[in-house]
């Protein structure tokens, strides 16, 4: 994986709710993780479906795409694509930095 | 983005947002706080349910989807009790059967995630009538400040029969506003470059209306020291508003009639008709068909004047309209005497919204302006208002009332949808027959009324 950092401009307005956002986004590759251990496919979909709704709301596109993609892959059980893309999620939270304006 | 001082309007309505993503709950707060809007927040439903009894919001918005009462359950929940409470559904993953099912239920608008902030707040202000409906043609209703649902059904009613010759006649309480409609109406005709021309019947003594409506010669009796040609002949091409018809003589509505049937006036003292090409608006707050029983009003006047009849709802009928109506009189206060735009504090608000108001709009004028000037912050507090209103009398509606009127509106809602039909409208009412005959025998409705009304 790249160890370039990922830019993400967002709105300044929101400075205060970001620190929040991104812890709740590291537990979400947790809890992630531990429903692919379990099989727990409506808990996975349920992530996904949340991430899906929130990211671009605070200005994480990326996390608006991968939200919609966990949510179809867990519609259809398909584990191997869910554990790349929790892999994904993770190696992104990693690199993100976000630059306010 | 707004301006601040549009910011501060919205900061007595008070929305409450649902969802049991705290995520979301944040997000969404802040861009409606941020827009000047008041937010209370709640996680579920059920919490909704007991935070809208605590804080009153004016508006709710709602995931669709949460574990316990979903988003369409705590919908048919609030409507329940207030079928025409604003609520505005959110959900991630947009199905139109949802979308349709939530609109039936009474939803004002459904948006899909991730929602867009300017989406989100534009919607909001549409919901609450805080901005112009860009669908309807608004250049009708631009004088006119509402954001009920009696008045929409009003100015539509005008507006269907603005641009044509038909006689209007408008009923309601002194005070609410019938001439600013019939103005509405006049500007929206073909006549609008024509003088529109009011006249309060029961102001001017009768020996002298005959004079003003129809004109004089000169010298036609004592003191008319030169000739006038009246109101029918200035008000010619144009529109001719008469005020308070309830109260004009009946000798004058025999000269009336006799006008509104060939068209043309004989001033006083003159041996000479004038045609006329005058449409007439008339109003007054007398219930006329009780006068015409009473041999006070002439039934054959009564009938070529009321060909169209439109109703000005009292204030304290049309109570979703006074945060606005208020905001309004205050900007205009705040600018005829070049001072800095004061507010109502909420419970302040509250008070206005829940007073009865006898004088109508005119009287709101008249607690507003007073408020605005014995107001020494820029916060009008619930102690002032109360001292303003101290001399009137005061009564706030029971929640038992409340709740009558607002069950009372949506029975008649469902009787126009379904143009009188009782076992359609008791249907979409969820009762049975016999329970919704029962609900009609206590609110006075009678169902053919409402049939008459589509036929005609």
């Amino acid at each position: 994986m790249s160890q370039d950092k990922i830019i993400v401009h967002i709105d300044r307005d929101l400075e205060d709710l970001i620190p929040v956002f991104m812890e709740n986004r590291r537990k979400d590759v947790e809890n992630l993780k531990s429903a692919v251990i379990a099989s727990d496919y409506n808990t996975l979909r349920s992530i996904g479906h949340n991430l899906k709704g929130v990211g671009g709301g605070y200005g994480f596109a990326w996390i608006t795409d991968l939200g919609a993609d966990i949510e179809a892959a867990a519609k259809v059980n398909d584990i191997k694509t869910i554990t790349e893309l929790i892999d994904s999620y993770a190696d992104y939270l990693g690199r993100v930095e976000v630059v306010y304006q | 983005m707004d301006s601040m001082a549009e910011t501060q309007t919205y900061r007595n309505y008070r929305v409450l947002i649902v969802d049991d993503d705290n995520d979301v709950l944040s997000l969404l707060s802040a861009w409606l706080t941020q827009a000047g809007f008041e937010v209370v927040t709640a996680k579920s439903g059920e919490d909704a349910i007991a935070k809208i009894a605590g804080t009153n919001p004016k508006l709710v918005i709602t995931d669709l989807y949460m574990d316990g009462m979903s988003g369409m359950q705590l919908l048919s929940e609030i409507h329940k009790n207030n079928p025409l409470f604003p609520v505005i559904m959110l959900s991630g993953q947009a199905q139109i059967p949802d979308a349709i099912k939530a609109t039936h239920l009474g939803c004002s608008a459904f948006l899909t995630k991730p929602v867009e902030r300017d989406d989100l707040v534009n919607q909001v202000k549409h919901v609450l009538r805080l901005t112009r409906d860009t669908e309807s043609d608004d250049s009708f209703a631009k004088n006119i400040v509402y954001r009920s649902k009696q008045m929409a059904d009003l100015l539509e009613s005008a507006r269907a029969v603005a641009d044509s010759n038909v006689t209007v006649y408008i009923s309601g309480a002194t005070g609410t506003g019938k001439e600013i409609i019939a103005k509405a109406i006049h500007e929206a005709s073909s006549r609008r470059d024509h003088s529109f021309i009011a006249v309060n019947c029961g102001a001017i003594p009768e020996q002298l209306l005959e004079s003003e409506l129809f004109g004089h010669e000169k010298g036609a009796f004592t003191g008319a020291n030169t000739r006038h040609e009246g109101l029918f002949q200035a008000a010619n091409g144009g529109t001719l508003f008469l005020d308070e018809i309830g109260d004009m003589p009946l000798s004058l509505q025999v000269k009336l009639l006799r006008v509104l049937q060939d068209l043309e006036v004989r001033p006083v003292g003159s041996v000479k008709t004038f045609p006329v090409n005058v449409r007439i608006i008339s109003a007054t707050h007398k219930d006329l068909d009780k006068a015409v029983k009473a041999g006070e009003f002439r039934v054959d006047l009564f009938y070529r004047l009321k060909v169209v009849p439109l109703h000005m709802p009292a204030l304290a009928e049309r109570c979703d309209d006074i945060p606005v109506l208020a905001e309004h009189f205050l900007e205009k206060y705040a600018k005829q005497n070049n001072k800095k735009k004061k507010h109502f504090a909420p419970d302040a608000m509250d008070y206005l919204i829940s007073s009865s108001w006898p004088g109508n709009i005119r009287q709101l004028i008249n607690v507003i302006d007073l408020c605005a000037t014995l107001c020494k912050t820029n916060t009008i507090s619930l102690s002032l208002v109360k001292t303003a209103l101290q001399d009137e009398p005061r009564e706030i509606q029971t929640l038992k009332q409340t709740k009558d009127a607002c069950e009372k509106n949506y029975l008649m809602s469902v009787l126009r949808i379904t143009s009188g039909h009782v076992a359609n409208a008791a249907h979409i009412a969820g009762r049975n027959r016999t329970e919704f005959y029962k609900l009609l025998g206590q609110h006075n409705l009678d169902p053919a009324q409402f049939r008459f009304k589509k036929e005609s």
